[in-house]
């Protein structure tokens, strides 16, 4: 308190004590009280106080103002899609983490809002909440191709398993986008969306049974099964008539245009089903079909029950024709034992048992013939023989049924060591020679010349 | 050549696959059958060499830094692992070696020699009973599309003089830093770089790689420039298959979770992220599957034999 050697310039006396005033330290004589010295801002260390000026200033540290707006474009984007509670804080704790991380923090605003997006995503998708990256990307209004990057890293980054969607989930928050009720359009024309979602996810199912759906777009699947639902609920001569183009315009959505694909595709897998229909007479073709919709996907089991046994029926007969006219048959019997591995869910196993015991039906000659040719398809290998195995099946993914035309390979040198001697003549062929290289470095000069001079 | 190469994976793990079934019954730790399926082969090296130590039967990870106390038995096989980390066709002789000599006390006398000579005759200490393979081979065997491989020159290159001389070379610096060259047999692309460095790509065996890189040193020796022929490496090899029967995606990516990606929205195929061999495959609908990320064919052939069971399974459902 009281400093010892110090006399006051004042009036002499000894009595010095520190004073703080204003947290300055000063020296003061109590006596006549006069300020000897204020030490503090002289004394401060050569450099500036050990504290810095920016920290002794600071204020607490704020959120990034960027980090808020993604949190509120978050927020709105869950009130948008009407999701619970759950979702939106989900999606906010994603938006953190990710928006924190060091591939996200320095990317552009624009992939900021598609991060935002994409944590929406996730969150719905691991909540059972099903939407389409689709339905997002029309949302954040960005290339569905862009968020599928973003999402992508997000997923890698945040170590998050989301399961997939499942199309038939997503149809029913899909159809309500049809403005196709009473509502919007004339009675004639109009379906209500609960009967429309029923009957499209029952067209969707079959669709997925035979290989239709496995690694396509979910969008232009559900819109040729919305399409197709609506002209099946009264198939009239008006409805019929509406190709894909008008229907989206009556129902103010954008066509897909894949969507037409899917139609063609679904419509043969709806005439094999109704050809077995037992009371039809006439040839059940593309155009007639959709008549028969309602009726096919009431009994879609028993029908893909019957077209399969059709189906392999057909196959035996032409084993059974195939193998009396040749001995060695690689073909065939492994088109059986194919089919019978084919078979989908839908169909019993004990149809599985009974196609396998009819395969072996055919007489005895034959079935150690086509048991030994079965052998020798086997230790071949499946791949010579099943040039297009895609159409020997009933159903079979639409890519194997129409395989593109792939380019013939030369048959490229098979016994090459690497060390071969390499020819002269063959390493001049690569190299010009000096008057083309000349005439090339004319013609280069020329041409950048008039480049320039267009420029 | 491939197939000579084939033979010898399929040799080797049939002779080893008696380590194989007395791995699975020592009662492997991993709880998910996913984990087996995939890397299966990796389990095999683990407990197949705890037999004749007393080690406890926790797998062993990849990167083993410094096993002490029960140290001998683990540094062997530590070093051992090592050594198989770069050859999928070696892992299989130096767990067998391992296990061979562990009852043995001589095994301060293994060290790191196990694992230099991967072609070293089979001879078993221990006898031990011949058993079925676990799975059947497929029959398939996946053909290789592409080759990248690198290799360095050695010497500073003047690429605007290399594309004025060469026939078969252009170079556009404002849109890319290398000059394009490329030679009709084998049908094959170099990049080659102003460092000397060069990437050589197109080709469809290890052998063509290695012939087209060396054409392309010739012509860049022939231009003037001292080129050699330095640090040759294989760096990626892709390769397809087709198992020809359609595979239900959505199904595979539910039970493998952990290492598959599928997006319809995004892409066809179901990507499979192999951990071993660090393999990546792109498995589509139809049934045909692409594979990449190898460095070397054995990779390849393991990642398949790995994957067909389990496309098998998705075959009837």
């Amino acid at each position: 308190m009281s400093r010892p050697g110090l006399s006051c310039p004042g009036c002499g006396s000894s009595n010095i004590v520190e004073d703080d005033l204003y947290a300055q330290q000063q020296l003061v004589c109590v006596d006549c009280g006069s300020v000897v010295s204020e030490g503090a801002l002289a004394n401060d260390p050569v450099g500036g106080s050990e504290v810095s000026y920016s920290r002794t200033t600071a204020v607490a540290k704020k959120p990034c103002m960027n980090l808020i707006k993604g949190l509120q474009r978050v927020k709105a984007l869950c009130r948008t899609l009407r999701v619970n509670r759950e979702i939106e804080d989900l999606s906010e704790t994603y938006y953190n983490q990710a928006y924190q991380h060091k591939s996200f923090i320095k990317v552009s605003l624009n992939k900021k809002e598609v991060l935002a997006g994409c944590c929406v995503l996730v969150s719905c998708r691991l909540l059972n909440w099903p939407i389409t990256m689709g339905t997002i990307s029309c949302l954040l209004d960005a290339d569905s191709m862009v968020v599928g990057a973003v999402y992508e890293e997000m997923v890698k980054i945040l170590n998050i398993k989301a399961p997939i969607i499942n199309v038939t989930d997503v149809m029913e928050a899909h159809s309500q986008e049809y403005k196709i009720s009473s509502v919007y359009v004339p009675e004639e024309l109009a379906e209500n969306s609960k009967d429309l979602t029923k009957r499209a996810v029952a067209l969707v199912e079959l669709a997925a049974d035979s290989w239709i759906v496995t690694g396509r777009k979910p969008i232009p699947i559900m819109m040729a099964a919305i399409y197709l639902a609506w002209q099946s609920l009264k198939p009239t001569k008006q409805r019929l008539k509406y190709s894909l183009d008008k229907f989206c315009q009556i129902a103010k959505v954008n066509k897909h245009k894949p969507a037409l694909k899917r139609i063609t595709e679904m419509k043969e897998v709806l005439c094999k089903l109704g050809k077995e229909i037992p009371w039809v007479k006439e040839p059940v073709t593309p155009d007639n079909v959709v008549r028969l919709m309602e009726d096919i996907l009431q009994h879609r089991d028993a029908l893909l029950r019957r077209a399969l046994r059709t189906h392999e029926d057909a196959l035996l007969a032409d084993c059974q024709a195939s193998c009396e006219d040749s001995l060695i048959e690689e073909t065939a019997p492994s088109q059986i034992s194919e089919v019978v591995e084919q078979t989908p869910d839908l169909s019993s196993v004990e149809l599985c048992e009974s196609n396998a015991e009819r395969a072996k039906q055919p007489g005895d000659g034959d079935d150690n013939q086509c048991a030994a040719s079965e052998q020798h398809s086997y230790t071949q290998g499946s791949q010579d023989s099943s040039q297009n195995w895609g159409k020997r099946v009933l159903f079979a993914p639409p890519c194997v049924i129409h395989a593109k035309k792939r380019r013939v390979e030369q048959p490229e040198p098979k016994d090459v060591t690497g060390d071969e001697e390499i020819s002269d003549s063959e390493i001049d062929s690569y190299i010009r020679t000096p008057r083309e290289a000349r005439d090339f470095a004319l013609a280069q000069k020329m041409f950048s010349m008039s480049e320039s001079e267009k420029s | 050549m491939d197939e000579s190469a084939l033979e010898r994976y399929f040799d080797d793990s049939i002779a080893n696959d008696s380590s194989f079934m007395l791995g699975e019954e020592l009662g492997l730790q991993s709880p998910t059958s996913s984990l087996q399926d995939s890397s299966y082969l990796s389990m095999k090296a683990g407990p197949s060499g705890d037999l004749g130590a007393e080690l406890d039967l926790s797998f062993l990870p990849d990167d083993l830094s410094t096993q002490d106390d029960t140290a001998e038995a683990a540094q062997t096989q530590a070093s051992v692992l090592d050594e198989s980390q770069d050859s999928g066709v070696c892992l299989d002789y130096n767990s067998q070696d391992s296990t061979a000599a562990d009852p043995q006390q001589g095994m301060s006398s293994l060290g790191p020699g196990t694992g230099t000579s991967p072609f070293c005759p089979m001879t078993p200490m221990t006898p031990m009973t011949p058993m079925t393979p676990v799975t059947e081979r497929s029959g398939i065997i996946p053909q290789l599309q592409n080759i990248v491989s690198t290799v360095n020159l050695g010497c500073p290159l003047d690429l605007k003089f290399i594309a004025l001389q060469a026939r078969n070379a252009e170079y556009n610096p404002k849109r890319f830093a290398a000059v394009i060259m490329r030679i009709r047999e084998p049908r094959t692309t170099a990049l080659i770089f102003s460092s000397g460095k060069m990437v050589c790509t197109g080709a469809k065996s290890e052998e063509q790689s290695r012939l087209a890189a060396r054409k392309y040193a010739r012509v860049v020796q022939k231009l003037g420039f001292p080129a050699r022929f330095l640090d040759f490496k294989i760096q990626n090899m892709v390769a397809s298959c087709d198992v020809c029967f359609p595979i239900r995606l959505e199904g595979l990516v539910l039970t493998h979770q952990q290492f598959s990606s599928y997006e319809p929205e995004l892409f066809p195929g179901l990507i499979y992220r192999m951990v071993k061999p660090r393999i990546v495959l792109l498995i589509f609908v139809s049934g045909k599957v692409v594979l990449t990320g190898a460095k070397e064919r054995a990779e390849i052939y393991e990642a398949f034999e790995n994957i067909y069971p389990i496309l098998r399974g998705f075959r009837k459902q």
